[in-house]
């Protein structure tokens, strides 16, 4: 009943479903996305992977497998879709820095560091953090962050602990978009008198307004200031999300957030409408077109059985490496899991094969060969993928 | 989804709106699933913390694997309240229903009183909030009103308390809205949905609540009428609870023929039976998605209507619970969360330079008015003024929905001064 005809539907609000969404909702199509839940990027550190963790993002793609989705967007595609990715983080209060032609590094919260490829501005700092002294500042109480271990590790560090008066990031965060808290906060570390050098904090720095909070310090402090990523309930994801969701409503794109899809109306070779699985009276939210961006096993794009893996919203045909006994290694990190091939195979349009609809593109890590986790490619892939769908299917629709 | 089915992934502790500013409360994922796997059912409830969510249920639309996150709280939020003495302003607000129409009968002289800091003084006493101002009532409600207007599709309009007692200005509106796109709209008798009893610990009652307006619904259902709702908070116990947790007889019948008000404008424009000639209007607007419309899963049909209008800039604000949640930010244990989640559901309002805020619920509307200085409107309003300016309506004589707008601006006008019906 609530159907109003769009002209592209997005199921999946991830990275890849948001790019995707964006894009056309950007091209003035009628967008609507729809999503079970929020996406696993806000857990994740908010960094951009795109593949090799060397110095050169791009450096192993002359090594993939020929069936990986990277081969079927190519370089360009995965440029264009960073560059994309970066533009329309711009408009919004979460810029990114960096850019497929070298990756970046940033500090870990155990004083390692690590390489990727697209970072936000809030992390930049932790470039030539080696080089000088670095105060790592965290809070009193804050679990799962633990500044000595990044003393212990980098020479030339100390740390020093503040009260915020709360524990969990989400909490200190918030507290950070209060004027008052800020200054106070300000006032405190102008007292410790910090040998000259860095000052880094983990991501906690506000939600909504995290650059500008930490200009404000960095100004009045007169020293660099840089986020390091926590573990989840990670605020840099959430902002990622939240920015990249508010991208797509500013655009004019409808959400329809919380449930799954129950079913699935086609004609022919067409799909016409998928029903919503609400409490209430299903509710059918009718497109043109139709992207499937819902994700791997943990995002719920894919269920595993014993021996069979199912997608869950069309049914399509899944590719599967062979019987479960074969599904894992020993050593995951390393070289993950034969498992972690499995997804929907697509042609080079990225309509899934073996399956006879026309107005359906598959992106995101749903896609069968990722290998997300061995080949270091979460989000650079998710982003490469959406933009391709989103274009593949901007050429369907006019 | 049962707790079971819960990953630890902390998605929904980052949607959670209470635990963002208060540290009492160990958020969703440990007052619900992970605290789930240690209550059993012959114990006594120990967490207290339980009292503090808020119900916005945004763990549950946050969570992508289903989980029930909001019902596993609002189960131990029940046990909770039955096994221990329960405050004052708990059984209070449970009754809002019978308060409320109390408020409404003596409205002028109630307003009154409720204002002077001497009540606050000894309202604080029973647990209520001294710092914001109750709503103010209005003598003619809903129920002393026209209950059946116009002909054509058959609808009845659950108005809920808000608007009966509170706003019936909207509500006359709504009815209106639905009479000009050719509904016979009917307004029979009906309570309180039951959520306020519901979130205020008291099962029983809420059930009593609910069977009632069971009853009269399913009545009206069996002859064909559609339930239409305007407030999402009652929509959301209509659609979900009556079903689920309250389990009244009829409640799927209930669920599966109730609407959204906007969402039924969109199915009557999209079946091609009306056209709705919207006028230009130049406005900028923040439409602040209220928590429980979102719970819904239906979308958020007002953006659509709004596209329809020419000139109107809309900001959709999604993020964010304005902190009231019904009852809970009157009560003065949470007022101090309610005014932090108001501070910062109003500062994304502030930045946006717009000229009023946009809510479906009159919890919402309230808590946003008072942080945020603007107007607050219902979709409603911005549609019934953008119905006002279009060419088919400018220049006639002052009838139906123009005759409406107008009474309802004056008595948006009269509000600020004096409580009052809308002037005819």
């Amino acid at each position: 009943m609530s159907a109003v005809t769009h002209d592209v539907v997005v199921i999946g609000g991830g990275m890849s479903g948001l790019m995707a969404s964006a894009y056309l909702a950007g091209k003035g199509f009628k967008t609507a996305l729809i999503s079970q839940g929020d996406p696993v990027c806000c857990l994740s550190t908010g960094c951009v992977d795109v593949l090799s963790p060397g110095t050169h993002p791009l450096e192993g793609f002359d090594g993939l497998p020929p069936g990986h989705p990277y081969r079927l967007v190519g370089r360009k595609g995965i440029e264009d879709g960073c560059r994309l990715f970066k533009e329309i983080m711009a408009t919004t209060t979460i810029p990114y820095a960096g850019t497929v032609r070298k990756n970046r590094e940033i500090l870990t919260p155990i004083g390692t560091f690590k390489t990727t490829c697209l970072v936000p501005l809030t992390m930049t700092g932790a470039e030539g953090c080696r080089d000088g002294y670095t105060h790592v500042i965290s809070f009193n109480g804050l679990r799962d962050f633990y500044p000595s271990y990044i003393t212990s590790r980098l020479k030339n560090t100390g740390f020093s602990l503040y009260d915020a008066g709360i524990t969990s990031t989400l909490g200190i965060a918030t507290r950070f978009e209060d004027k008052a808290f800020l200054e106070a906060f300000i006032a405190w570390i102008e007292g410790l008198e910090i040998p000259p050098g860095k000052v880094a904090l983990p991501a906690v720095l506000g939600i909504q307004s995290p650059v500008q909070i930490m200009e404000e310090i960095s100004r009045r402090i007169g020293s660099e200031v840089f986020e390091i990523p926590t573990l989840p309930p990670s605020i840099p994801g959430l902002r990622l999300f939240r920015a990249l969701k508010g991208a797509l409503t500013a655009r004019g794109g409808d959400l329809y957030w919380g449930k799954a899809v129950g079913s699935v109306e086609c004609r022919g070779s067409m799909v016409e409408a998928v029903t919503l699985a609400t409490q209430g009276r299903p509710s059918r939210v009718q497109g043109r077109a139709f992207i499937l961006a819902t994700g791997s096993f943990v995002s719920g794009g894919l269920f595993a059985r014993i021996d069979t893996v199912n997608e869950t919203v069309f049914d399509l045909p899944v590719y599967v490496p062979g019987p479960r006994k074969d599904w894992f290694w020993n050593d995951f990190f390393t070289a993950g899991h034969p498992i972690e091939k499995a997804g929907i195979e697509v042609d080079g349009s990225l309509r899934p094969t073996r399956s006879d609809l026309k107005n359906l593109f598959v992106c995101g890590s749903i896609l069968a060969h990722g290998e997300i986790m061995k080949n270091h490619c979460g989000h650079g892939l998710a982003i490469a993928t959406g933009l391709k769908a989103a274009r593949i299917c901007e050429g369907f629709l006019s | 989804m049962t707790f079971e089915h819960c990953v630890r992934c902390t998605i929904c502790v980052e949607n959670c709106p209470v635990y963002k500013v208060e540290p009492l409360f160990p958020g969703p994922k440990q007052s619900g699933p992970d605290a789930q796997r240690f209550r059993l059912d012959g114990e006594k409830s120990v967490d207290q913390w339980v009292k503090y969510c808020c119900q916005c249920r945004r763990c549950e639309v946050a969570c992508p694997y289903g989980v029930q996150v909001a019902e596993i709280i609002l189960k131990a939020q029940l046990k909770y309240g039955e096994e221990h003495l329960s405050p004052f302003s708990s059984h209070l607000f449970a009754n809002a229903y019978h308060l409320e129409a109390i408020g409404s009968t003596l409205a002028p002289l109630f307003n009154r009183v409720a204002a002077l800091s001497l009540t606050k003084k000894a309202m604080s006493l029973f647990g209520i909030s001294g710092e914001l101002d109750l709503p103010a009532f209005r003598f003619l409600n809903l129920e002393r009103g026209r209950r059946r207007k116009g002909r054509g599709r058959k609808v009845v309009f659950f108005y809920g308390c808000h608007l009966n007692f509170n706003r019936p200005d909207i509500g006359t509106g709504i009815r209106d809205l639905l009479v000009s796109m050719g509904c016979r709209v009917v307004m029979p008798p009906q309570t309180c949905c039951g959520l306020p009893a519901l979130g205020n610990g008291d099962l029983d009652m809420a059930r009593k609540y609910a069977n009632k307006n069971a009853s009269v619904l399913t009545s009206y259902i069996d002859r064909g009428f559609d339930v239409v709702y305007a407030c999402t908070s009652c929509g959301l116990s209509l659609v979900q609870d009556y079903p689920g947790i309250l389990d009244v007889e009829g409640g799927r019948k209930i669920a599966e023929n109730t609407y959204n008000v906007h969402e039924y404008i969109l199915s009557l424009i999209q079946q091609g039976s009306v056209k709705i000639p919207l006028g230009i209007l130049e406005r900028k607007i923040a439409y602040h998605i209220p928590c429980h419309l979102r719970a819904l899963g239906i979308g958020y049909p007002a953006t659509k209507l709004f596209k329809l209008i020419d000139g109107l800039q809309v900001s959709v604000l999604e993020d964010h619970c304005c902190g009231m949640a019904g009852t809970y930010g009157f009560k003065k244990r949470n007022q101090n969360t309610a005014a932090r989640l108001g501070e910062i559901a109003s500062g994304a309002i502030r930045g946006l330079g717009v000229d009023a805020v946009v809510a479906d619920c009159g919890a919402c509307r309230m808590q946003l008015e008072h942080f945020t200085g603007l107007p607050a409107l219902d979709p409603s309003e911005i549609i019934r003024e953008a119905l006002q300016n279009s060419p088919e309506h400018r220049g006639k004589t002052e009838k139906g929905i123009v005759r409406w707008w107008r009474g309802i601006k004056d008595a948006r006008h009269a509000a600020r001064t004096l409580p009052a019906w809308p002037r005819r």
